[in-house]
């Protein structure tokens, strides 16, 4: 009887409380998931303008690629700059070796060769997305869309970014300024 | 006796605060976590396919002409929170800036007019051209013309206002407003 006793009380001592553990777990896989987002790097910090009526950007194509143009006119792609106006000007072969990278490197794109005008093009028929910010000057990405008709990679199809939110109102709203 | 009934009654009594404390947690993380995921939209447009003169003959397309005319550039201010790197300038914000869109040669003050005289044009079908796959009736290609000072954000509601009333060939065209600057002599 005595030995019954001690032999369950040992028991009930080896016993683990597992919970906080699970707990820990899916606390770090939540952060992990959410902060750690590797899709979120080719997004640049930007204050889109505001989408009043634009189809929200559910589920992007993962092969699209996106290319973010900074109120100086900086083209930044995975948070390298690949075209500065202040150093390259009107010298877009920096943009046009970025759009046959583009070409080379994403799997899966819908290219098709045409001849048209004369000229040898290789059209690629999925989407660029165009992220720039509101107050960016429109000659910049109007400037950067020239440059897209180049006929070794033209990427003749195109999406403007948009936000679903008006980030910046809300900013200077929390700061008092509006 | 009495002391051990107490005794038991203060136990069960205790609540056991992990639970909670670990929604709580939970819950922090996914509101701090939302805000850095705004969901975006998208506005598709095309560019021409191919560059340069042309010499295959093509029958001409009635086109819908929008531009957009800066009436003043506004004032910048740093963004709040925004700092320099050292390389670059801080973003900014600007203040009093006014545009003026013009829909052929109607001028247009408000995006809701701009939307209003856009629905307006959309409902004449006499002015819709033919698709040359299909051989149906389709609205005529918008053609967004940016001026001087003209920025991202006012084209955006240009072709925002039109992808809405239903024009889905949204093109560019016009001028690209200022250059940008040149690049420094080597």
């Amino acid at each position: 009887m005595a030995i019954g006793k001690r032999t369950k009380s040992v028991q009930q001592e080896l016993v683990m409380d597992m919970t906080p553990m699970i707990d820990c777990v899916f606390l770090l896989m939540i952060f992990f998931v959410l902060v750690i987002d590797l899709s979120q790097q080719t997004l640049e910090d930007l204050i889109l303008p505001k989408a009043k009526y634009a189809v929200p950007d559910e589920k992007p194509p993962e092969n699209r690629p996106v290319v973010n143009i900074m109120q100086d006119g900086r083209i930044v792609v995975k948070k390298n700059d690949r075209y500065d106006p202040k150093l390259n000007g009107d010298d877009f072969s920096p943009i046009h070796g970025l759009l046959t990278e583009f070409k080379d490197t994403i799997p899966n794109l819908d290219i098709e060769q045409k001849t048209l005008g004369g000229t040898k093009m290789t059209l690629i028929n999925d989407p660029l997305l165009i992220r720039a910010d509101k107050w960016t000057e429109w000659h910049y990405v109007g400037k950067f869309m020239e440059a897209c008709v180049y006929p070794a990679a033209a990427f003749w199809k195109i999406e403007l970014a948009l936000s679903e939110q008006d980030k910046e109102t809300k900013m200077l709203q929390a700061v008092g300024k509006q | 006796m009495t002391s051990k009934l107490m005794e038991s009654v203060q136990e069960d009594a205790k609540a056991d605060m992990t639970p909670m404390i670990d929604c709580v947690f939970l819950l922090i993380i996914f509101f701090l976590c939302i805000d850095f995921k705004i969901l975006e939209a998208k506005l598709p447009a095309y560019l021409p396919k191919d560059s340069g003169a042309q010499s295959t003959p093509t029958d001409p397309i009635e086109k819908l002409s929008l531009k957009i005319e800066c009436l003043t550039p506004g004032e910048k201010h740093t963004r709040p929170g925004a700092k320099s790197d050292g390389k670059h300038e801080p973003a900014f914000y600007v203040v009093g800036h006014r545009v003026r869109y013009h829909v052929g040669p109607t001028p247009i003050n408000t995006e809701d007019a701009l939307v209003t005289e856009l629905e307006r044009i959309y409902r004449d079908r006499t002015k819709w051209t033919k698709d040359e796959k299909t051989g149906e009736p389709k609205p005529q290609p918008v053609v967004i013309e940016p001026g001087v000072n003209a920025v991202y954000g006012d084209v955006a509601i240009a072709v925002d206002a039109a992808r809405k009333v239903g024009f889905d060939d949204i093109q560019f065209g016009g001028g690209m407003g200022t250059g940008g600057k040149k690049a420094p002599a080597k």
